[in-house]
């Protein structure tokens, strides 16, 4: 892929939402920069604010203050230089898997031929190629979002945003779906930014893991991951990679005892 | 298994009954003829043709007022729910005329275009309009929101959103709305005809009433009856098949 292509610099982003009980502050001058071609974990406990700041990068939230800025353009809203994989796989129910995976190069205006190329390519990256003509509903929950992942890179986005996306899967499937998701970012390493709470899918995946605290999401660590690629299921027992887990536990576990406390107080506090 | 077969059995028993019942001189056949009686006027008005000209006549007003009412119904639908402007221009008058029956409309209509076929288009559109409106209005507000940020982000322009996504995302709502107003649009032609048409199965049902004769009025409505159960038939059959993911 096309050299420096994908840097992201995130500047004080700052998100508030207003409610009934006031404002809340979701995420507070988050500032990180990241490198074109890097896997980058952003971890935090539930609730800290990580899936609203994917948001504020992918542009469906604008944040006030603050900016991110995509190769030096800031960001006003969704598109499609910024693919976007969800916690639900939002598939079309009416679209097959081909029409799913075709509809970001048809939209961008490719000839038949090119949007058909396209397509296969990216439907035999995530090995769904026998799968073309079936329907969401008739998809596992894994393949579904295989389909997720192959529709946001048919559009060969700058920047692959995925937000907890095997949140909703069994732990054998979601370890599969890791390695997997490995395969397919060597393919082209699109910069990758990967949101979720399980640190040991942010070591196993990422170069770095950038720490959220609890609501409002600051950052609090930004730790770099210096295992070697290709990375397979054995470095999960390995020395190194425990004592990143552990070093990322440790900062995680108050944040998430402050989550944790947090909750009981407000829920205690409304009867 | 015996719940089955008396399934099977009980209409013919209850026309077995029937039967007895008007010809045993309880009541006054005239007034309740015999299952025999219905049959032969049916059949009199099936080969003078007086039967196919009457269903004929219904079955296109009915056709014609529930796709215009459905047309504009879904237009009007998704431009209110998608365009916060119109909505706040054309809403509130429409949810003034909403409430009010499509019989009530009769007599304005006869007004407005006469007696005549345009006049009974407009009565059946009303009603669909109305209904077919709401429930588009409802699917569009409905949409998994997820759906819209899935196709943002894969460049879908604001201007092909609607045809994308929203319509497609609102259609298993509308086609409800569609299926309630098939039972609406029947009901506004039974009231059309009986106030002001020169033919049709509900006009003849008005007609032989007043002739009294009583079984070609019993096999109008079953006829109007029959008409209305293959139209949804037919209805069911075409919405599971275009809304096939739901």
């Amino acid at each position: 892929m096309p050299e420096g292509r994908g840097s992201i610099a995130i500047r004080d982003v700052t998100v508030r939402f207003s409610g009934r009980a006031g404002s809340i502050t979701a995420v507070d001058r988050f500032s990180v920069d990241i490198g074109s071609g890097q896997l980058v974990a952003i971890l935090g406990p539930s609730g800290c604010g990580k899936s609203t700041l994917l948001n504020a990068i992918a542009g469906f939230i604008i944040p006030q203050p603050g900016e991110v800025r995509v190769d030096g353009v800031t960001i006003r809203g969704p598109g499609a230089d910024r693919g976007v994989v969800f916690q639900q796989p939002a598939l079309f129910p009416w679209k097959n898997v081909y029409e799913n995976i075709a509809l970001g190069p048809r939209m961008a205006g490719l000839d038949r031929a090119a949007v058909d190329e396209r397509t296969k390519h990216f439907m035999e990256l995530v090995g769904l190629a026998q799968f073309a003509r079936y329907y969401p509903e008739q998809l596992s929950g894994g393949m579904q979002q295989r389909v997720g992942i192959a529709r946001a890179l048919a559009n060969n986005p700058s920047v692959l945003l995925m937000d907890e996306p095997f949140g909703a899967l069994d732990a054998q499937t979601r370890e599969l779906m890791q390695e997997s998701l490995l395969k397919i970012w060597e393919e082209n390493r699109t910069t990758l930014l990967f949101v979720t709470h399980d640190i040991e899918e942010a070591v196993f995946l990422a170069d770095r893991v950038v720490l959220m605290s609890a609501r409002p999401g600051r950052l609090i660590a930004d730790i770099p991951v210096d295992l070697r690629r290709p990375r397979s299921a054995e470095i999960l027992v390995s020395g190194e990679f425990v004592r990143l887990k552990k070093t990322c536990r440790d900062l995680i576990r108050t944040e998430s005892i402050k989550a944790f406390e947090e909750q009981n107080r407000v829920e205690a506090g409304n009867p | 298994m015996l719940v089955r077969m008396i399934g099977y059995l009980s209409f013919p028993a209850f026309l077995l009954l029937w039967h007895l019942i008007s010809t045993s001189g309880l009541v006054n056949r005239a007034l309740t003829p015999a299952p025999t009686d219905v049959l032969e006027a049916l059949w009199s008005a099936a080969s003078s043709g007086v039967l196919w000209a009457d269903i004929g006549w219904s079955v296109s007003r009915v056709l014609v007022g529930y796709c215009a009412g459905a047309v504009l119904g879904i237009a009007t639908g998704l431009i209110t729910a998608r365009f916060p402007l119109a909505r706040s221009v054309v809403a509130p008058t429409l949810q003034v005329l909403r409430p009010i029956p499509p019989i009530a409309i009769v007599p304005l209509a006869i007004i407005w275009f006469g007696l005549n076929e345009p006049e009974k288009y407009f009565l059946v559109a009303w009603g669909v309009f109305f209904v077919v409106w709401i429930a588009t209005f409802m699917g569009v507000q409905r949409v998994n929101p997820l759906l819209i940020r899935a196709a943002e982000m894969l460049g879908v322009p604001q201007g092909r959103m609607l045809s994308e996504v929203i319509f497609p995302g609102a259609l298993p709502y509308i086609t409800v709305g569609l299926r309630t107003s098939v039972t609406i649009a029947f009901y506004s032609l039974v009231a059309a005809e009986v106030a002001g048409a020169f033919s049709g199965v509900a006009y003849r049902v008005n007609m032989s009433h007043q002739n009294m004769q009583t079984g070609l009025m019993i096999g109008s409505l079953f006829a109007l009856g029959f008409v209305s159960a293959v139209t949804d038939a037919a209805f069911n059959a075409v919405a599971r098949r275009l809304v096939f993911w739901h």
